[in-house]
């Protein structure tokens, strides 16, 4: 029954992560049965992703590009949000997680990679400069530290310290409590709030 | 100790097995066939299935049948509490746990729930080989006498493979190093530390059993550790070698490069023990290994006990008698020769032909 461009589509949908080739045939039947408007909303929101969606300019989080720049996203235009406290994490869905939360009320800033040697990670790929030029424009006066409890989330929140060492604030490292060597990602919104509410000088 | 038994096992495309669905009994079950039929990997399965590791492949992914594409061993576990099933499925790059169609925590949790004890031709070098063989048996026990030493082990692995990374690529004046050290440190200190309660948790059934076999001759069993106790210290220590490491290729102190020493009469037996002698330091190994993990887990170990054949090698026959009639609980071995096999008690029979497994 399958046709080349259908198994194409389903081989684009089986890359996405948890879907596997019939999962992804399941979709592609669903789109074609349905009313036609849904695969077309979806095809052009998916056409527009990368032109819409893109990293806020101060933190790294997903921002929605509105034309104006600097690109800012909801947290970074919340002006109810602290300035002084600033939560360090690795990848948007850790900041995800921890928006989940509710509790937070400072901003972020994403460092999008974490030190990693054995995957060609050095210090010089993280946007360490970046960082304090922020801590020095906000006026931070409290740095939380957020990376993962993993190896490299670790030797990540070691680097930061003694990066800013020098730059006279306190840093704070998230309370381990949310699963050893695990993601973020999982944890779910009351271990990662006592995470952070039971956060303790690095 | 409460007792627990494999009852059922399933497996699929593991080695020569393509297809084997076996009940196995309580207590003695007697797998045979000729040479290179599957016997040795119808035990792997059963290890495969209780750990998740293997006792003779160094990668896992090798146990996947010729041709195909993933692996899938099944093992029904029955005890007082009822039945539960755990699993194993093997893919290339990876392996996918379950505990009751649950993913376990960690692969440490896996590992501890049913234990398992194999003793198997190629363990000649717990005694006679490096130290690697030994490393594994104090990291197998330290599984049970500190539930996070699976974990410290394989936080301390990755951040010294991190520290010779940034070593070999951005050379000894990278910025990162201090932090790898001190989490190497930090993490190995603590592999050492379980290793250490694991090693007091054998010592005392080694040399009773060993002083039974050869009462002459003094056995004692040593932790022979490479870096400073202290984090500080062994951190400093790394931090001064590593114009070395950078030309070993790894890091020349820490856990990785220990030891459990073995000496008959307070000499390395290493190099200079008999056969005899080496045949029975094993035995003593190993039967300490039963001993200590039933104890720590309180349950009854399944004992594996793989090639009990040969007449040629009577010494090692009569160790592993010595063995099984150690062993309370359940039994799987393997042999060419069923009819040198004297059990007492309930006892199963299986014959292993081109990977098929049938009840005599
Ligand atoms: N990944 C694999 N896929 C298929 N066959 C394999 C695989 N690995 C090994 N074999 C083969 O499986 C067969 C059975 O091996 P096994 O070691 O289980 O035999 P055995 O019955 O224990 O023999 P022995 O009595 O000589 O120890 C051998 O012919 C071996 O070459
Ligand atoms: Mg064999
Ligand atoms: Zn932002």
């Amino acid at each position: 029954m399958t046709t080349p461009k259908l198994r194409r589509l389903v081989q684009l949908l089986a890359r996405l992560p948890g879907v596997g080739e019939k999962t992804a045939q399941r979709y592609v039947l669903y789109l074609l049965a349905a009313d036609p408007s849904i695969a077309r909303d979806l095809g052009e929101e998916l056409s527009r992703l990368h032109e819409t969606i893109r990293p806020c300019d101060e933190c790294g989080n997903l921002a929605e590009a509105d034309g104006q720049s600097p690109l800012l996203c909801q947290v970074c235009r919340d002006d109810r949000r602290d300035p002084a406290l600033l939560c360090v994490v690795g990848r948007v869905q850790d900041l995800l997680a921890i928006e989940r939360t509710g509790t937070m009320r400072g901003r972020y800033f994403v460092l999008g990679k974490l030190l990693s040697p054995l995957d060609g990670v050095g210090p010089e790929s993280l946007p360490i400069p970046r960082l304090k030029q922020k801590i020095a424009r906000d006026g931070v006066r409290e740095l939380i530290v957020a990376t993962p409890p993993s190896v490299d989330g670790e030797a990540t929140a070691l680097l930061l310290k003694r990066e800013l060492d020098g730059v006279g604030i306190p840093l704070t490292r998230i309370a381990s409590g949310v699963p050893h060597g695990g993601d973020l990602e999982f944890a779910d919104p009351i271990t990662m709030g006592r995470a952070l509410s039971g956060r303790q000088r690095l | 100790m409460r007792a627990q038994h494999v009852s059922a096992l399933s497996v699929r495309s593991f080695r020569n097995i393509a297809q084997a669905d076996v009940s196995l009994g309580p207590r003695f079950n007697v797998v045979s066939g000729d040479n290179g039929q599957g016997k040795t990997s119808l035990l792997e399965a059963v290890y495969v299935a209780l750990t998740s590791r293997s006792f003779r492949a160094t990668k896992i992914e090798e146990s996947i049948a010729f041709g195909a594409t993933q692996a899938l061993v099944r093992a029904r576990i029955d005890s007082d509490d009822g039945a539960r099933w755990q699993s194993v499925g093997l893919r290339r790059g990876g392996r996918d746990l379950r505990l009751d169609d649950k993913r376990p925590r960690s692969s440490s949790e896996f590992a501890t729930r049913a234990p398992v004890v194999v003793f198997h031709p190629g363990e000649i070098s717990l005694s006679a080989g490096s130290g690697a063989e030994r490393r594994r048996l104090l990291d197998r026990v330290a599984l049970f006498s500190s539930p996070s030493a699976g974990d410290e082990l394989a936080r301390y692995t990755r951040a010294v493979r991190s520290r010779q990374a940034a070593l070999e690529s951005r050379g000894a004046g990278s910025s990162d190093l201090g932090e790898w050290e001190e989490l190497s440190a930090v993490h190995g200190a603590r592999v050492v530390e379980a290793r250490r309660r694991a090693l007091a948790a054998l010592a005392e059934v080694a040399q009773s059993t060993f002083g039974e076999l050869l009462p002459e001759v003094r056995f004692d069993l040593v932790y022979s550790a490479t870096a400073p106790s202290d984090v500080a210290d062994f951190a400093s220590e790394l931090r001064r070698s590593r114009s070395i490491d950078v030309r070993r290729g790894s890091a020349s102190i820490g856990p990785h490069r220990d030891d459990l020493r073995l000496e008959l009469g307070g000499k390395a037996s290493r190099r200079t023990a008999s056969q005899g002698q080496h045949r029975a330091i094993v035995l003593s190994l190993k039967m300490a290994e039963l001993a200590a993990v039933g104890a720590l887990s309180s349950l009854r170990p399944v004992l594996l006990l793989d090639d009990v054949s040969s007449e040629l090698d009577r010494a090692r026959s009569t160790a592993l008698f010595s063995l099984l009639s150690r062993a309370s609980g359940q039994v799987l071995l393997s042999t060419t020769r069923p009819e040198i096999i004297e059990t007492t008690g309930d006892r199963v029979d299986f014959v292993v032909r081109a990977g098929a497994i049938s009840p005599l």
